[in-house]
């Protein structure tokens, strides 16, 4: 009889497990379907228009996906091949690029987003709340009303602002070690402080133009991104997000109180320090060619938890699949809602993050924990 | 819980004169000397000075009013307070020499209150418990689906398997808590205040396990209680505390009686022995000019 009850609980275990594969599945194929119709209506609209079929003949083009000279000319910036057609140079040079940044930075903002959340122990924590975007921020309106020589470098140099606003928020939240609340106000403490100054530098630009390009970096853009971007956005990315697939057993413990993660052996303040850098890697390779694009990171990890679970590494393979489908897909209504003027995609996702939120707040209780 | 097969005399009922002393004095398992524990922000140790040994294999039981120093004496023997002075001995060893995984491997520790995520599994949540049995890059292996099972029978929360931690109820998920420590399988197991907020049947599922522990394997177990009488009736040993310093320690029998009850806890109360050990009935909160005021009462 007992053997009897074993084996169902072990077939009943079995079919749960098979559900929360299968939940994830359908996480995975569901963004896929939808990243693969934002890239077809991308790649088909536009001052050059194809139908349809012409652009999964270009996208699926054989002649460009075995091209070694191309791919180099992509990854490694050397010269385009001359064979290339008109429409292959627009399909592959311009449209594409700007699918697979969007690709990139949803990914990193959705599993960044995932980890920040794990970290503060609060579902409503995005990959910007620990200073991460206000130190970014502030060093594009210090480069673009001083120091307009560097423009050029102004990817990496926002990255770097985004890493030291983040230590300078651990140096303010540690007394005798931090704790996720600690984070969180020092976090603000920063984004006040820097927001009032990077909102104070708007006043000593001259340009309209110059105020516009500023603007369109703080909502967050994919205009004009090329494999230039790639190039910058894809090592960080593979570098951050691998590492991050590392340490999901790490983040199931963190995720359960420094007190239980203490008792379980896991030296907590090193292993949360460590955590966060992978996050905050991962935010700045996003930010270093988008810009601060909101509502990405705490929206897609919030989805998919409600869908696969807590587990981090089916929450973060969701997100993997999840975050470049919203933000591809964001970014065709941002290009084509208002043709021809593009908005930044920012401002998409911050129209579609809003309404889920509502939905959220109406429909469950407690919302805020993790 | 290496489960020896060995299992002690079920029954508990030592006739109160014995005081225990039939036992053979049993070696310690954690064993505190002249430790003093203080809060990184306070000033002002909470723990001066105590010295504590903590028989193998038995369950001691910490008792005393609330802010007396018993979490904190848990977190001091469990080094996550480092003490200021004095040491801990695990087998003779220093606590603080261990790597944290290497402790965590032989000590166990629930703390009080418990949050989880609520979208994980019970069985998830219990599985946590291996983290310090696995390496960097190693996944779930036979022994950890084993010590899993176990666990999950011991706490008996098989039923509870596959919900969400979140659909629990307070009672439900301490079991499933204290399954997630059992699956740590540790020597020593601490548990703060295990059954505060419980209601009666939870709390009795609770200290079945304590009594499965004691009976069936050969774990060390502190357990912080609020309920004397529950102290008396399951523990071996009882260590009471006042303001931060042990005011007595030793059997039941000889730990829970009128006196001490009204030193520790400055109440007036009848201790009635029962078959089922001493139930401690609390009468009156004593105070300067109560007559049963007892002598020598340190009333602060």
């Amino acid at each position: 009889m007992a053997e009897l009850f074993d084996r169902l609980a072990d077939r009943r275990a079995a079919a749960n497990r098979w559900y929360a594969d299968s939940t994830l599945a359908g996480v995975a194929l569901g963004s896929l379907a939808v990243l693969v119709g934002a890239t077809l209506l991308q790649v088909s609209f536009g001052a050059f228009p194809l139908t349809l079929g012409e652009a999964w003949g270009a996208v699926f083009d054989p002649e460009v996906l075995f091209s070694f000279q191309a791919w180099r000319a992509f990854l490694l910036g050397g010269d385009l091949p001359e064979w290339f057609t008109q429409q292959q140079h627009i399909v592959w040079n311009i449209r594409l690029p700007r699918i697979l940044v969007g690709a990139l930075v949803g990914a990193n903002l959705a599993v960044s987003g995932a980890i920040f959340q794990i970290i503060t122990r609060n579902e409503l924590a995005s990959p910007y709340i620990l200073g991460v975007s206000d130190g970014a921020g502030l060093v594009v309106l210090v480069v673009l009303t001083a120091f307009s020589e560097l423009l050029p470098f102004v990817p990496v140099l926002a990255a770097l602002g985004g890493g030291v606003a983040f230590l300078l928020v651990y140096v303010i939240a540690w007394k005798n070690g931090t704790s996720p609340v600690r984070l969180v106000l020092a976090g603000v403490i920063v984004g006040t402080v820097f927001g009032s100054v990077q909102r104070a530098l708007f006043f000593f630009i001259d340009d309209l133009s110059t105020v516009m390009s500023a603007q369109a970096w703080l909502s967050g853009s994919l205009l004009n991104t090329d494999w230039g971007e790639v190039r910058i956005a894809l090592p960080f990315t593979v570098v951050a997000l691998a590492l991050a697939f590392v340490v999901t057993k790490e983040l199931d413990v963190l995720a359960l109180g420094e007190e239980t993660a203490d008792s379980l052996g896991m030296p907590v303040e090193k292993m949360r320090f460590a955590v966060a850098g992978i996050a905050v890697l991962s935010t700045a390779a996003a930010i270093a060619v988008a810009g601060l694009i909101g509502f990405v990171g705490l929206i897609v990890p919030h989805m998919v938890r409600n869908v696969v679970g807590g587990d981090s590494r089916r929450l973060l393979l969701g997100c993997l699949f999840l975050g470049p489908a919203l933000l591809v897909g964001a970014d065709v209504g941002a290009r084509l809602a208002l043709n021809p003027i593009q908005l930044p995609v920012g401002i998409i996702t911050g129209l579609v993050g809003g309404p889920y939120f509502l939905y959220l707040m109406r429909k469950s209780e407690n919302l805020g924990d993790v | 819980m290496r489960k020896n097969g060995r299992s002690r005399e079920p029954d508990r009922l030592r006739e109160p004169t014995a005081n225990g002393a039939d036992e053979p004095a049993s070696e310690a398992a954690l064993d505190a000397d002249e430790l003093v524990v203080r809060y990184p922000s306070a000033d002002d140790p909470v723990i001066d000075g105590e010295t504590l040994a903590v028989p193998e294999g038995e369950v001691t039981a910490l008792i005393g009013p609330n802010g007396s120093g018993k979490s904190t004496l848990l977190k001091g023997l469990a080094n996550r307070l480092e003490p200021d002075e004095g040491r801990v001995l695990l087998d003779g060893r220093r606590v603080d020499s261990f790597g944290s995984k290497e402790l965590a491997r032989r000590i166990g520790r629930l703390s009080q209150r418990n949050t989880a995520p609520e979208t994980i599994s019970v069985e998830e949540l219990i599985e946590r418990g291996r983290y310090p049995h696995r390496g960097f890059f190693e996944s779930r292996t036979a022994d950890d689906d084993e010590a899993v099972d176990d666990a999950v029978e011991m706490a008996g929360v098989g039923h509870l398997r596959d919900r969400e931690v979140g659909t629990l109820s307070g009672g439900q998920a301490q079991l499933v808590w204290i399954a997630m420590a059992l699956a740590q399988d540790t020597d020593v197991l601490l548990l703060d205040e295990p059954t505060t907020f419980l209601d009666p049947r939870h709390q009795l599922e609770v200290m079945r396990v304590v009594e499965t522990l004691r009976d069936e394997s050969d774990a060390t177990v502190v357990v912080v209680l609020h309920d004397i009488s529950q102290a008396a009736r399951y523990a071996d040993n009882v260590v009471a505390l006042k303001a931060g310093s042990i005011r007595a320690a030793g059997p039941p029998e000889a730990v829970v009686t009128d006196d001490l009850l009204a030193d520790v806890f400055d109440i007036d109360a009848e201790v009635i022995q029962t078959e089922h050990g001493p139930v401690v009935v609390p009468l009156d909160p004593t105070d300067g000019d109560h007559p049963s005021r007892t002598e020598g009462t340190d009333c602060s």
